[in-house]
Parts: structure tokens; C-alpha cells; sequence
């Protein structure tokens, strides 16, 4: 065993985080959907040969921490059948994915004959097939209507493209990008292995080997001091989601015990309530990725995301329960119930830890069109990441963040440029702005929410909506108080307005249609009596708070 | 006669050619509460070096060209003291400036804030009025809104204003219209117009842009204004040249228009001058890396410095060509710590200038990576800055102990060496940032070395990026103001031209590169270029069919008279593969064009560097003694020649390892370097046993 230098150990860890940050520059710089290129809604990671997490660059949160797990799994599955120049596709829910249009690329890494690590990229593709352009299927009731499933399969087998299985996979699906998005994440898994071997070539296996294991050490060892910074203890909360797709008026329950011991924190979900029979299910990795990017935000923001970050946190979600569908359920919203999931880990720990601990943020109520963009003779699909971005949770100290959008990627997400989005859309935009008293009122208030309007531009568009917040707002603590809600509204050329539920599908919307949202703020903290003055008052002049709010909730004058 | 002047936060540096003569490099203070005044200061104390000295009127008579890079409009940006500004846009889309399009860069961080806008909310005014996507007009431009506007605007004291609109990129009429009724409105208020600093598309940039524009307008002018008028009082009637971030120069007109292309105007000169110095050994192309104290600037140029079309400036974004200059904070004064995990760290935090690193003895207690240069030899106690500030070896070594050595069970040697090594690799991973990361192998650039701390780390960078070739110029610690003397008078233009590369209408394409074409020689013109010395570039923004970003690369600008689009694509599926990987040339993918530049140069004249004089290889007569040295190659430490700089000579040769001490700097010749001086005076560090390096320099030694 070569020896362990300090020294040497943080070169490895800045060379990882360099290699994971190059693969997200190389994937945003050469993908053609919007989703990620302009979104960024994708991961990119580096694992060691057995499939252990050293580093990752996680624009979107949610997709990452099931980026391991289904690196164990594949290596499980191919067993002693992994080469220098497979490249390995996966996207299945049912073998530890986590969403079904999150489509991963694995690259086994080889260093003089051995495998040593793999390369991986995980994306939101525009579309995976299944019954609905862009995957979001509300009326789904089991996978099968939700995507094509992709368990491992090697689309590269030696460096040799498998074109049949290639042709497969690309036959099920609704947009030539997809392809060439995937050639992207490919791209990008190769710049990855480059830079790794150069690594090994200079400083020889055995001593990657045990750094990796030491920076594991010491990654466990930063953990356990944070974990140990909350109160030993037992701690519950709860967090609510509304409307499985099926039954208006449905409801749910996430209920989470937290146990504190010292260095280790357990999360027991077992009183969740039981899975649904729409797409509104968790899978285990998008629950316990939800679980551990909440963990996060509560401690020190600089610890490395490798596996000795994960190895203090136990995380117990008990199959067929809300958190974790049994096969063959439908899942496709599971990512989303992040907000919900996230809301009852700040509910349980707010006594513990109030200086750490937001209060409640905007859940994501979010929308897609797609159709053809009759001008350009082009088909499109639009996640409307424009109109989604609500406010976070104020906390002790600090105001929540304006328009920063779901806690599942905590400002990782971006919104479309405005001209970009009317050149890929047939759609114009017509408001997006700060809101005016939508954040929850408090010392420290939640972050403001948004208002957006746009015109549908072409006729026979299919509308969906997924997302929640539309029944209860974003949660105050101590004293602060809670947010405005989430709603969509739209106005027909007739004149007529509806309002779709917040899982819903529409086929045939006319051109002319116009779509009216409001994302609601974070909640408040503290007692709004108490805000900073000068604060309130540049806030009335910038047109964020109304002086009606001001006198009447915060106390202004008085 | 010209001067280079760099006038930076601490210091304000000076570089005087005369023809004939030995170029003068001088240092004075800066003065932040009128930089000007430290130029005057520093413009005298030079006319008294002169040999005869001159009276500073007979000097400025003499001068005929100053080329000035100022951080004036970077540290207006960076400490939040612009213009107070306001903002004209389209209806319903007044925030996008302070929304940054939602990102928080710091996910887990709940504490981190968004950056306060250039212009404050109720300074935003959305104004109707509405263009589609190719510009044609949905609905017309309100006057009555723009009028209601500025009756604010007034009355709140407004001093700058922006207009940004919707699609203006595909149709500058309402634009064009806005600020007309601006102009006659508020005469006095400075104004950016956005399609005619930025006529490209992404709304975001456009107004981001706009916005520093104008944010820093009022600042530059008025810094300008004192700069000419103290420049007159001296009877200064030369010419007066400003940085560009695009490492051109530009007259102060210009720059009064486009002054956030001067926000990255301090550190412009570097990579064009680091150029020069590898051309002396026959090569086109060169890393630059400049340490300071606080910050760490490397840049790369391939034939002319490498550019890139946009960055950020305190998470501002900036759409405008500049130098690919990469930042990182690492410094003489980066401060040593141990993280939660028990590893070793160092920075971003500095010491500065002050309190400094601890062996200043100015009150700083934790361990600087200069205090670990000193421990291990590097710095000589009383021969920093040339004897002006004396180091206290014991202070450095107790900082270390209590700081680095003992949490993590280390020797005190051995706790400097890890602050050095890591201080290493953090700039070596900013030197992958801007080649690696581009698609560039460091390893086949020379890389010049500035900064006073610079040469003391680059044996080390180079290890690590196993690069075998170094050049620490005479003037490395005023690379900058060197660099300045070397720019050409340069304009950078884009128009939006989105189109299918098969079936692009060359008739419109030609048309828009003559148009930009002359707008950059009427700028020129103005500069007083004579059109014999005017160059166009023309630049293309391709990607494949619906993806999202473009690639940018160089045309010869007969292309518009041979209408090749197989050309352009076989360039265009080069580029791409030589950054990302890969390309779809089989596939035949389609092509698009998204922007088309044209880049408008006035070439200026250059000064010529005199050629020293060649003495023998032997450099004993400049062996100053000996002193014991840490060696990171053996891991120990040993005793190693110290040289005089000053009295090292074109031929001399001095083998690692070796030290080298100058009043400002100091150079630090590893075991794996040997070092001979070329005949610009420089010092050339190449790899052991590569002597093919330096052939040219080795030939004809003198015996």
C-alpha cells in the first residue's frame, strides 16, 4: 500500500471536481435541447471501478444522487462482461433510475487492463416516447404509458456502435435531438476519461486507490462533525402533496421521523402514506436524492459530494409507499415531490436547528407545450421553465431568494433567455416579472415569486401541467408567515378561462391562447413587525411589497 | 517616445521606450482617490531618470504616444460605486436584469444573495411597444411611456440610461426611436443604446451588457476628463490610447462610448506581451501566467492572444469579446488553512497588501503562501523589494507551526512545502482552465512568467503540467504596461444572421460584413489610422441545427467574393471537434450561422527591443554566495547558487538548482531546469536535457 500524502490528497480532490465541472461545460456547450443546454438540467459524475461516488457536478440535484447506485447496479449486472469501450445506457425506474426521461450514460474507465472507474452523464431528454411528447403522462397509471423503459443496455460494445439496439432505442422516440444529445453526454462521459487517465498515468493506481479511500475518510469525517452540530434526538414532520392525477380532491401524506445519534442521522419514512395509482410516486433514488439535497442546505455548503459525504446518512422508504412505487407504478412526477418531501425535513428539524433550517419553499407548479412551430415547419417541446420559478424559504439572518425556482435544484436550473425561447417556440412572451407581495412576510421574508404571461403561437397545442402548490402555500416559521399560491389560468381566443389541475393534459389549444401564471414566494421568518425599515421601505418604492401590506402585516407606521 | 502605464489597485506601473535606448520600467503607488495623479507622479519621477534628466514639461513634449489600461471602470463595478441608472424596456420584461435568469450559484448555500442590479427596480420602466422574433412590429413604441419615464428619471437625479428591447437585435427601429427621445429629453444623461453596443441575440446578455455599459459611462468619462486635462497642464500634445478588454487599443472618444470594454482593461496587455518574448524564440504562441499578490491571471495566444465572447464581471454577465484571462484567487498573500476534512487549503482568501503575509510584520497572523516562500528559501530576508521590506523568517515559521504543521502532524518544512505544492496546483488548474479545457495541450507552449511572485512557482506549474519551456522576462513584474505598447487599435462588431449554412443569401452576407466593415473604418478614420493600416477580420458563430451554442471561428474574407459554404463547414466541423470531442461531419448534419463579426484593426506602430550584447556561458562574476533551498523534485532541502540578476547577461547560463534575485522579483530554477539568458535579456528555463529548446539562443555562444 503506498502511502496516504496530505498533500496529494487534495490534488486528487480538486483534479475530480475539475474533471466532473469539464464534462457539465462540454455537455451545456454541444446539446441541442433547451432543456439542457439553456436549463441545465443535467448531472455529471465520476465513480470509482466498484461505482462509489468521488465527484460531481449536480446542476440539478435530483438527478444526481442515484447516478451511484445505478452504477453499482450496472456493474452487478454485466459482471465480468464490461470492456474498454462500452458505453452503457439506463434509464429504467424500476432498476434504481430516477426519473424515466432522465436517460444516463455509463463509461466503464480501464487503466492498463483494469477497471478503475466509470464516467457518467444524466439528462432530461425532451422526450423518451411513451404515450405523451415529453414524457409528463398525468393519465398514466403504470410505466409503460409513461416512457420506453431502458434497463442497462450497451449501445457502444468495444468501442463498436451496436446500431440495431441503437436504432431500437431512437425508433421510440418523438425527436431527432434526443440522438444528438445523447452523442453529447457521450461526448462528454469520453472527456472525462480522458482527463482520469491522464491522472493515472502520473501517479500509478495504488496510490488513486488509497486517496480515493482517504478523501472518503475525510469527506465522512466533515459530515459527521456537521451532523453532530444537531441535538441528539428524535424529530417528525410532515410534508403534503395534492392530487394523484385521478381524484380531485386527493391528498397525501409524507411523514418523516429524523433520529439524530451523535455523528449519524437516520430519515425513517415508514408512515408515509401508500403509493398512488397515477404518475404521483417517488422512486427510491429521487426520494432519498430529495432527502439528501435537503441535508445539504443545512450544512457546510464546501464538503465534497463523493461517498464518504453519504455513508453517515441512513435513509429508510419502505417499498409500495408514496416515496417508493412497487413495479410496475407510474412515477414520472416523483422528482417533484421533492418540494413536499423537503418541506417535512425543515418542519422536523425547525426546533432543533432554527438557525439553519429555511422556511418553506415555492413547490414547482410547472407547464409544457409542444406541437409544431407552424412558421418554421418544426416540431418542438417546451418545458415553460420561464413561469415556474418561485421564491425560497426565508431563514434566520437572511432573506429567501428571489425567483430562484424548486428546492430540487436550488437555483441550478436556469430559465430560458427570452429571445431564445421565441426563436425555439412559436409562443411570445408577453410578462415575466417579480410579483408583487407574494413572499411570505417575516423578519426575514421568503423570496419574491413571478407573474407570466405568454401567447400560444400555433393552433393544435398540447398542454401539460405538473406540479403542486396550488392548495397550500409555502410555510412560514417562527412567527413568519406563509406564501401566495401557485396558479395557472388560460384565456381561450373566445374569451373563456380555465384552469387546469396541476397534473392535467390538453390536446388542440388554439393559437391565440393566452397562459397567465403566478409562481408564489418562500415562506417568511421571524416576526414581520421586526423587518429591517430601510429594507421595507426601498421594497415599497421597488414595487415588492403593496403599502397596504406594508401597514397592515408589517406593521409600518405603527 | 512612448510609455505603457498600468495603473492598478496598489501599484501604477510604467513602461518608456525610446528608440535606441534601454527600455526604463518604473513603480509608484496608486492613488484611489485620483488615479490620475499617481500617472503625473509617476510621468515626472521617470523624466528624472532619463539620461540627461528632463524637466517633466521637455518629457511630455518628447512623449508621443501613452497607451493607458485602467482599472477605473473595474473597480467602480466590483465596489458598487457607478452611475445611478435607469433602464427603458420592453413592457412586462424590466427584470430579467436582476433575475439573472434564476440562478443562485452556490445551491446548498442559503446565505448567498443575489448581487444588487446596476439599476435599481423602480429605475427599470417597461415601456409599450412590441417586436416578434425576425423583428417586424407587433405593436408600436409608446412615446407617452418614454416621457413619463424620464419626467422620473429627472426627478430622481438619474445620471445614465439604458434602452434595451425585445428582439431589437432583428430590428433596431424602436430602439433607435427611444433614444431620440432621450437625447432631446435628458441631454446630459449618458446613454447606451443596445443594439448599437451589442446587436446580438439573448436578451439577457444584450441588457446585462447594456446595463455595465452605461453603469460605468459617467465614471470613465469623468476619470478621462481629469486624466486629459493633467496631461495638457504638462504640455503633453501626443497621442492618448486606452486598453481594451479585447487587448486593442482605442481612442478616449471611443472608449467614452464603449467603456465596458475597458472592464477588463488592467490585465489586456499580458498575453499580447508575453507574445513578443516567445517570438524571440521563433514561436507563435504562448502561455501567459501573471502572479500577483491577491490574484492569479493566466491566458494563452495562438499567433494573437486567444479571445472569447463573453464572461461575467461580479456575476454580471458581459457579452462582448475579450481576452480569454482566467482568474483565480491565488497570490503571494493566499492564506493557508486546514478544511473540516483535514485538508490542506490555500486561499482565496489573501492578506493583501495589508495586513499582508505574517513575515511582513504589519499584523497579519495567518501563514500567506509568501511566508512559505520565505521558510523554504525562496525569498531572501533582506533582499525583498530590493532591501525595502524586511522579512521576518521566525514569524513565518511560528504562523506555520501553530496554523498548518501541527494540526496535520507535519514538520514545519514540510507544512510550507504542502502550502507551496498546493498553491502550485491551484494555478496549474487555472492554466488547465484556459488550454485543457479549450482543447489545447499546455505542453506545447513556452509559458511566460510575471508578477513578482511568479517565478518562484512556475518550476513547479510546469511539473505539474509537464511543461518543459519557460520565459521569465527582464520586465516580467510590468508585463502589463509592456503589453499595452503592443496593442493595435481594435473594434469588434456582431450582427445576428441567422440562417442555414447551404442556402445563405451571400449577397446579404456580404452586405453585412461591408457594413460593419466600414463602421470599423470610420471609427478608425477617426483615430486618425491611415486606411493602408486598416485590417478586417471576418469571424463566423456556426453550431449543428438546433443546438444551442455557437462555435466561433476565423474566414479569410475572400470567402464572401467565393462563395464557398463547404469551406466555411469543413472549418466549422474542425473547430467543433477540436473542443468537444467530436463532430458530425459523416453524419451530415445541417449547419447554421448565428452571428457574423468582423473585427476592424488599426496597426500602430510598435517599439523595437534592443538586442543585447552576447558574453561568454560562465555566470560566476554574478554568483552573489550561497543559500539552502528547498528542492521539491528530491523533496529536501539543499544548498543552491544565488545569482545576481542584474549582472546576468545575453549567453549566460545558470543550472537548476539555482536562484535568481532582482529588485522586484525573484526566480527560482528548479532541478529539472537549467536557465540561459537570451538576447532580449530574459531568462529561458528549459528542461534538462532539452537544449533543442533554446538552440537558437545556444548558438554561437561567445568562449
Amino acid at each position: 500500500m503506498s502511502k496516504v500524502d496530505p498533500i496529494l490528497l487534495s490534488v486528487y480532490a480538486r483534479t475530480f471536481k475539475a474533471i466532473t465541472d469539464e464534462m457539465s461545460i462540454s455537455v451545456e456547450k454541444t446539446a441541442r435541447s433547451p432543456i439542457l443546454c439553456e436549463a441545465k438540467d443535467f448531472v455529471t459524475g465520476l465513480y470509482d471501478g466498484e461505482g462509489n461516488m468521488l465527484e460531481q457536478t449536480e446542476n440539478l440535484p435530483i438527478l444526481a444522487f442515484s447516478l451511484a447506485p445505478v452504477c453499482k447496479y450496472i456493474i452487478d449486472y454485466f459482471g465480468d462482461d464490461i470492456h474498454e469501450g462500452d458505453a452503457i445506457f439506463h434509464n429504467d425506474v424500476f432498476s434504481m433510475g430516477n426519473q424515466n426521461n432522465d436517460v444516463a450514460v455509463y463509461k466503464p474507465i480501464f487503466h492498463e487492463g483494469e477497471l478503475v472507474a466509470w464516467t457518467a452523464v444524466k439528462g432530461h431528454q425532451a422526450d423518451i416516447g411513451g404515450a405523451v411528447a415529453g414524457g409528463y403522462n398525468p393519465n398514466a397509471t403504470e410505466v409503460w404509458q409513461e416512457a420506453l423503459r431502458i434497463p442497462p443496455v450497451k449501445v457502444y460494445d468495444k468501442g463498436v456502435l451496436r446500431k440495431d439496439v441503437w436504432e431500437l432505442i431512437f425508433a421510440n422516440v418523438r425527436l431527432d435531438i434526443v440522438e444528438h444529445d445523447m452523442r453529447a453526454q457521450m461526448g462528454a462521459t469520453v472527456i472525462g476519461e480522458r482527463r482520469l487517465i491522464a491522472l493515472l498515468d502520473k501517479y500509478g493506481v495504488e496510490s488513486y486507490q488509497d486517496h480515493k479511500l482517504a478523501l472518503f475518510d475525510s469527506t465522512r469525517k466533515m459530515m459527521e462533525a456537521e451532523i453532530e452540530k444537531i441535538p441528539n434526538g428524535t424529530y417528525y414532520g410532515e410534508g403534503y402533496v395534492y392530487y394523484d392525477g385521478h381524484h380531485l380532491g386527493s391528498e397525501f401524506t409524507i411523514r418523516v421521523t429524523i433520529e439524530v445519534k451523535d455523528n449519524h442521522i437516520k430519515f425513517d419514512y415508514s408512515e408515509t402514506d401508500d403509493q398512488t395509482n397515477g404518475f404521483v410516486n417517488g422512486t427510491f433514488t429521487s426520494s432519498a436524492s430529495a432527502t439528501i439535497l435537503t441535508l445539504l442546505q443545512m450544512v457546510n455548503p464546501d464538503i465534497p459530494h463523493n461517498e464518504g459525504m453519504v455513508e453517515p446518512i441512513a435513509i429508510i422508504i419502505p417499498e409500495g409507499t408514496l416515496l417508493n412505487a412497487s413495479y410496475p407504478k407510474a412515477t414520472t412526477f416523483g422528482n417533484h415531490i421533492c418540494p413536499p418531501n423537503a418541506d417535512a425535513i425543515m418542519k422536523a428539524l425547525a426546533p432543533a436547528i432554527p438557525d439553519r433550517i429555511t422556511a418553506g419553499w415555492n413547490h414547482l407548479l410547472c407547464s409544457l407545450t409542444a406541437g409544431m412551430d407552424d412558421e418554421k415547419g418544426d416540431r418542438y417541446v417546451d418545458i415553460f421553465f420561464l413561469g415556474q420559478k418561485g421564491g425560497s424559504g426565508g431563514m434566520q439572518g437572511t432573506d429567501g431568494y428571489d425567483h430562484i425556482g424548486m428546492i430540487d435544484a436550488s437555483g441550478g436550473v436556469l430559465t430560458q433567455d427570452y429571445e431564445m425561447f421565441e426563436q425555439q417556440t412559436p409562443h411570445v412572451l408577453n410578462l415575466h416579472e417579480y410579483a408583487i407581495d407574494t413572499a411570505g412576510a417575516g423578519q426575514w421574508r421568503g423570496g419574491i415569486g413571478t407573474e407570466t404571461i405568454y401567447t400560444i403561437g400555433s393552433d393544435d397545442t398540447q398542454f401539460v401541467t405538473f406540479g403542486d402548490g396550488d392548495f397550500i402555500p409555502a410555510f412560514g416559521l417562527f412567527e413568519g408567515q406563509d406564501s401566495t399560491l401557485n396558479s395557472i389560468v388560460l384565456t381561450f381566443p373566445d374569451g373563456t378561462e380555465k384552469t387546469p389541475n396541476n397534473k392535467d393534459l390538453w390536446t388542440g389549444v388554439p393559437k391565440g391562447t393566452v397562459y397567465h401564471q403566478f409562481a408564489g414566494g418562500g415562506g417568511g421568518y421571524g416576526d414581520p413587525k421586526k423587518r429591517d425599515r430601510e429594507k421595507l421601505t426601498a421594497e415599497i418604492r421597488d414595487g415588492l411589497i403593496s403599502e397596504d401590506a406594508a401597514k397592515e402585516i408589517y406593521g409600518l407606521g405603527a | 517616445m512612448k510609455i505603457g502605464i498600468d495603473v492598478g489597485g496598489t501599484f501604477t506601473d510604467f513602461f518608456l521606450v525610446k528608440d535606441g535606448e534601454a527600455p526604463l520600467i518604473h513603480k509608484t503607488l496608486s492613488t484611489p482617490e485620483d488615479l490620475s495623479i499617481a500617472v503625473l507622479e509617476g510621468m515626472k519621477d521617470l523624466a528624472g531618470m532619463m539620461e540627461p534628466a528632463m524637466s517633466p514639461e521637455n518629457f511630455a513634449k518628447e512623449l508621443d504616444t501613452i497607451v493607458h489600461g485602467t482599472t477605473v471602470t473595474t473597480n467602480a463595478t466590483l465596489t458598487r460605486r457607478g452611475a445611478k441608472s435607469a433602464l427603458l424596456t420592453t413592457k412586462g420584461l424590466r427584470d430579467a436584469l436582476e433575475m439573472r435568469r434564476g440562478i443562485r450559484e452556490e445551491q446548498y448555500n442559503n446565505r448567498y444573495t443575489n448581487v444588487v442590479p446596476l439599476a435599481e427596480r423602480y429605475l427599470r420602466t417597461g415601456v409599450g411597444g412590441r417586436l416578434d422574433r425576425n423583428g417586424k412590429e407587433l405593436e408600436p413604441l409608446s412615446k407617452q411611456d418614454i416621457l413619463d419615464a424620464i419626467e422620473l428619471y429627472k426627478k430622481e437625479g438619474v445620471e445614465a440610461i439604458s434602452i434595451c428591447f425585445m428582439n431589437a437585435f432583428a430590428n433596431p427601429e424602436h430602439e433607435q426611436a427611444a433614444a431620440e427621445i432621450v437625447r432631446q429629453e435628458l441631454p446630459d444623461a449618458y446613454l447606451t443604446v443596445s443594439t448599437e453596443l451589442l446587436p446580438s441575440i439573448r436578451f439577457y446578455e444584450r441588457v446585462s451588457t447594456t446595463a455595465l455599459n452605461t453603469y460605468v459611462g459617467p465614471i470613465l468619462s469623468h476619470y478621462l476628463g481629469q486624466l486629459k486635462n493633467r496631461l495638457k497642464d504638462i504640455g503633453f500634445g501626443g497621442i492618448l490610447l486606452i486598453m481594451q478588454s479585447n487587448g486593442g487599443v482605442m481612442s478616449p472618444e471611443i472608449a467614452e462610448r464603449k467603456p465596458a470594454q475597458t472592464l477588463l482593461s488592467g490585465p489586456a496587455g499580458g498575453p499580447g506581451a508575453g507574445l513578443i518574448y516567445a517570438q524571440a524564440h521563433d514561436q507563435n504562441k504562448c502561455l501567459t501566467v501573471d502572479m500577483g499578490g491577491t490574484s492569479f491571471e493566466a491566458s494563452m495566444a495562438v499567433d494573437s492572444p486567444i479571445m472569447v465572447n463573453d464572461g461575467e464581471i461580479d456575476r454580471h454577465r458581459i457579452a462582448l469579446p475579450m481576452l480569454g484571462i482566467h482568474t483565480i484567487g491565488a497570490g503571494g498573500g493566499s492564506v493557508g488553512w486546514i478544511d473540516k476534512g483535514g485538508l490542506l487549503r490555500m486561499g482565496p482568501e489573501s492578506a493583501g497588501a495589508n495586513p499582508g503575509p505574517v513575515c511582513y510584520q504589519k499584523g497579519g497572523v495567518k501563514p500567506a503562501t509568501t511566508d512559505a516562500n520565505l521558510v523554504l528559501g525562496y525569498l531572501n530576508p533582506g533582499f525583498f523589494a530590493g532591501g525595502k521590506i524586511e522579512l521576518n523568517i521566525n514569524a513565518a515559521r511560528a504562523a506555520i507551526e501553530e496554523h498548518i504543521a501541527k494540526p496535520l502532524n507535519l514538520s514545519i518544512e514540510k507544512a510550507a512545502a504542502g502550502m507551496y505544492r498546493i498553491a502550485c496546483n491551484n494555478m496549474a488548474q487555472g492554466v488547465r482552465e484556459i488550454t485543457i479545457k479549450r482543447g489545447f495541450d499546455p505542453r506545447e507552449f513556452p509559458m511566460i512568467v510575471a508578477g513578482g511572485a511568479g517565478p518562484i512557482h512556475s518550476c513547479l506549474i510546469c511539473n505539474e503540467l509537464e511543461i518543459p519551456f519557460q520565459i521569465v522576462p527582464r520586465e516580467s513584474s510590468i508585463l502589463c504596461a509592456v503589453g499595452m505598447l503592443m496593442g493595435d487599435l481594435k473594434h469588434d462588431f456582431v450582427r445576428t444572421f441567422v440562417s442555414p449554412l447551404k442556402t445563405v443569401d451571400w449577397d446579404k452576407l456580404r452586405g453585412v460584413f461591408d457594413e460593419m466593415s466600414a463602421e470599423g473604418a470610420s471609427m478608425l478614420s477617426e483615430e486618425g489610422i491611415d486606411p493602408a493600416n486598416q485590417e478586417f477580420y471576418l469571424k463566423f458563430d456556426c453550431r449543428y441545427l438546433k443546438q444551442y451554442h455557437e462555435v466561433s471561428f476565423v474566414m479569410p474574407n475572400d470567402i464572401v467574393e467565393k462563395r464557398d459554404a463547404d469551406a466555411v463547414a469543413k472549418a466549422f466541423h474542425a473547430e467543433h471537434n477540436r473542443l468537444y470531442g467530436y463532430s458530425l461531419d459523416e453524419l451530415d448534419v445541417a449547419i447554421e450561422i448565428i452571428n457574423v463579426r468582423v473585427q476592424a484593426i488599426g496597426q500602430t506602430d510598435k517599439p523595437v527591443f534592443q538586442e543585447i550584447e552576447r558574453v561568454a556561458e560562465d555566470p560566476s562574476a554574478a554568483l552573489k554566495g550561497e543559500r539552502s533551498v528547498y528542492l521539491p523534485e528530491t523533496q529536501e532541502f539543499a544548498e543552491v547558487p544565488i545569482y545576481d540578476g542584474h549582472k546576468l547577461q545575453y549567453g549566460h547560463k545558470v543550472l537548476g538548482p539555482a536562484m535568481i534575485e532582482e529588485v522586484t522579483t525573484a526566480i527560482f530554477v528548479s532541478d529539472s531546469f537549467d536557465c540561459i539568458v537570451d538576447q532580449l535579456g530574459s531568462f529561458v528555463l528549459y528542461r534538462k536535457g532539452r537544449e533543442d529548446l533554446v538552440e537558437g539562443t545556444l548558438k554561437g555562444a561567445v568562449a
